[in-house]
């Protein structure tokens, strides 16, 4: 059933998934309803090691995490999380806010710390912005591995003028630092912007700045 | 005042001294009626015998040397008589009559001595009787007061005057637990707690002993009855007992205090489920097209919800209540149970790790399932405040529930065992035994009334409670309670 988000949530792009850790089977089926009827996928989990042992799909994801989790906590499962690279917003929930755990929280990067019982409303705020988070997120992680990608399929010649050329030097300044004549760095260069698929100058240095390109001066 | 004394008894004593001289006449005017009449009057019979009533008479007045004279004066004077009347004529008759006359005399005044002895005796028990503190009656066939002692007067307010021929169970209003009368029936005895009203209404409580009485010829002649006044003790038995149950209660409070943080949890997380779920059910009704299958499952959740809070607030409630002990058949597993169900946060929050051995399905200890909750509770919160010395990685607490029992039928061997083990830094053997004195504590903020409060619970209830070294150096307490017969398949 597709159905319309009745408030400001955006629209799924590619079904933003919401991930609910709680050790509450009541509280985990009723967050699971509150998203369902506002159109997000849910996968419910009542223990961290549950959620590491899933396979989900790629999609735009949050977590709602329940700070006081049998076996390990909360706040450690942040820790985890961060570590082994499995990226995504965390929105934590306290049965008692107390400031410590929340600062520690937020301070590792959840999205936002919510005490029980908190407004439906709040939550789903919180569960958009940090699925507008990680979409952002993934969008510019699919443009920096576009990027990568397109730079990968350069030679080792065109790496080195590219450089140089995002570097500021002119033509000539290149012919004279690799030591080719100035038509061949035209060449090189004519094919660097085909395919890095710039369309201009300030396109590629802008490249070059997210790929982290720095001028090798000889 | 001994002026005022001194006077009373010369005073008793000159009296004595007035009733021994008239005794003396008496006795003596009687002996010398007699003597006239022996002597003087021409009948042809053992007018001697008489002087068996101046024997008789004298018994009753005189102490044992008295009665002697008395005795020795009416042989000597029937030997005179018969001396001044037969002085010519011993014809085989009169000497006969004079032997038995004489032989009589000399017999009662020896039966007269030995009886005079035995009632001095008894007398001297009866005096005894009154002596003591013990309220002491005797209760004829029919319920009739026969005896009532000095001790009866003082304790019920009814002089012995009144008592004598009452029946006692009117006189006494005494409330009898039904299996009184039944047991003195069978085995002649019975001993118990009874309360009487006395005379000017007051309630008195006391330990009674009850015995059966049979006359000489085996008929029951009546109960005897011993009264013990134990009102007193009685109430102050039962001030300590609410003290007790006053400190029982502050402590638990106290260990509520210390489980706040789960305790919360408890409460809220139906709570949050409550809201969330009713927010997901408006939200699904206020669709363009409803969902009401969606709805339905949400408000059928939110009721499970409300119901579960209100059980935690139930279960707390009772914990939090000052209430009398009951006791009441109770699963040993179903205790350690609901002590786990108020604990589990906390052991999270604090990393142990929890080994649970649980035998003992289907039995039952009888028990205040609050109180021995709350055993239970500050012996697992002792634990774990041991355990937080420890690194993580080693917090280890162990409840081992297990049944001791044997087909031998002495009750010791009738228990239920539970243990508690932790993995903390245990105490000095030489602290152990101090571990269950009132105000003796080895944490910084305790006040130590809790092992304490969990010693007298665990002994109210005939069990008894014991700390020891674990093996993995922390300490190991030990509960053990006896097991009601009756098991429940």
């Amino acid at each position: 059933m597709i159905s319309r988000a009745p408030s400001r949530s955006a629209a799924p792009s590619n079904d933003p998934l919401v991930i609910v850790v709680d050790d509450d089977e009541a509280l985990r089926e009723g967050l699971s309803s509150l998203f369902r009827s506002i159109g997000l996928q849910v996968a419910l989990f009542a223990s961290a090691g549950e959620l590491l042992a899933a396979k989900l799909p790629d999609s735009p994801r949050c977590l709602v995490l329940d700070i006081r989790l049998p076996g390990v906590s909360g706040l450690d499962f942040q820790g985890q999380l961060v570590r082994s690279e499995i990226a995504m917003p965390i929105i934590f929930m306290t049965g008692h806010g107390d400031i410590p755990m929340s600062v520690r929280a937020m301070k590792a990067g959840a999205v936002d710390f919510l005490t029980k019982p908190f407004r439906d409303q709040d939550m789903l705020d919180a569960v958009s912005a940090a699925l507008q988070m990680d979409r952002e997120r993934r969008e510019a992680q699919a443009a920096t591995d576009r990027l990568h990608a397109l730079y990968g399929s350069l030679t080792e010649r065109e790496k080195q003028i590219m450089a140089l050329v995002t570097a500021g030097l002119m033509n000539k300044q290149v012919a004279g630092e690799v030591g080719l004549s100035e038509i061949t760095v035209k060449i090189h260069r004519g094919n660097v912007m085909r395919k890095m698929e710039a369309r201009s100058l300030a396109d590629l240095v802008r490249m070059a700045g997210a790929l982290g390109l720095e001028t090798r001066k000889k | 005042m001994p002026g005022s004394d001194g006077m009373a008894a010369s005073e008793s004593a000159r009296a004595a001294r007035r009733r021994l001289i008239g005794s003396v006449v008496v006795v003596a005017a009687l002996c010398g009626v007699i003597f006239a009449i022996d002597t003087l009057l021409p009948f042809d019979m053992a007018i001697a015998v008489l002087y068996l009533v101046v024997v008789v008479f004298a018994a009753s007045v005189f102490e044992r040397l008295g009665l002697l004279i008395v005795g020795a004066v009416c042989v000597g004077l029937t030997g005179l008589s018969f001396v001044i009347i037969h002085a010519d004529d011993y014809n085989l008759s009169s000497v006969m009559r004079c032997l038995v006359s004489l032989a009589a005399i000399a017999v009662t005044t020896l039966l007269t001595l030995r009886n005079q002895r035995d009632t001095r005796a008894l007398r001297g028990q009866a005096d005894l009787l009154d002596l003591s503190h013990d309220a002491i009656f005797v209760r004829g066939p029919s319920d009739i007061i026969t005896y009532w002692n000095r001790g009866a007067e003082r304790l019920y307010g009814w002089t012995r005057a009144e008592a004598l021929g009452s029946r006692a169970g009117a006189l006494l209003r005494s409330e009898l637990p039904p299996c009184a009368e039944p047991e003195l029936m069978s085995s002649g005895l019975w001993e118990g707690e009874l309360t009487h009203t006395a005379k000017d209404g007051r309630r008195v409580i006391t330990i009674s002993r009850w015995s059966r009485h049979r006359d000489a010829r085996g008929r029951l002649a009546g109960t005897l009855e011993t009264d013990r006044d134990i009102t007193d003790r009685k109430m102050t038995e039962e001030k300590l007992h609410e003290a007790r149950g006053e400190l029982a209660h502050v402590t638990r409070l106290s260990t509520m205090g210390e489980l706040t943080a789960s305790i919360t949890h408890e409460v809220n997380q139906p709570l949050a489920a409550v809201v969330t779920n009713g927010e997901a059910c408006l939200r699904w009704l206020r669709r363009d097209q409803p969902d009401i299958g969606e709805a339905t499952t949400s408000v059928e959740r939110m009721i499970a919800n409300a119901r579960r809070a209100s059980d935690v607030v139930a279960r707390l409630r009772a914990l939090a209540r000052r209430e009398e002990p009951e006791h009441l058949p109770l699963d040993p597993r179903e205790w350690v149970d609901e002590c786990l169900l108020l604990l589990e946060r906390e052991l999270s929050s604090h990393r142990i790790r929890l080994e649970l051995e649980l035998a003992g399905h289907g039995l039952r200890v009888a028990g205040d399932r609050v109180q021995l909750q709350q055993v239970l509770i500050n012996l697992m919160i002792n634990a774990i405040q041991a355990l937080d010395e420890m690194p993580e990685d080693r917090r280890v607490l162990r409840l081992s529930l297990t049944a001791r029992q044997t087909d031998d039928a002495s009750p010791a061997a009738q228990m239920i065992v539970l243990e508690v083990e932790d993995s903390g830094p245990g105490a000095a053997p030489q602290a152990l035994p101090n571990l269950f004195t009132a105000f003796y504590s080895t944490k910084k903020e305790g006040i130590g009334i809790g092992l304490s409060i969990s010693r007298s619970i665990v002994e109210a209830h005939g069990g008894h409670i014991t700390a020891a070294s674990a093996q993995s150096g922390g300490l190991r307490f030990t509960v053990a309670l006896p097991l009601q017969k009756e098991t429940v398949s």
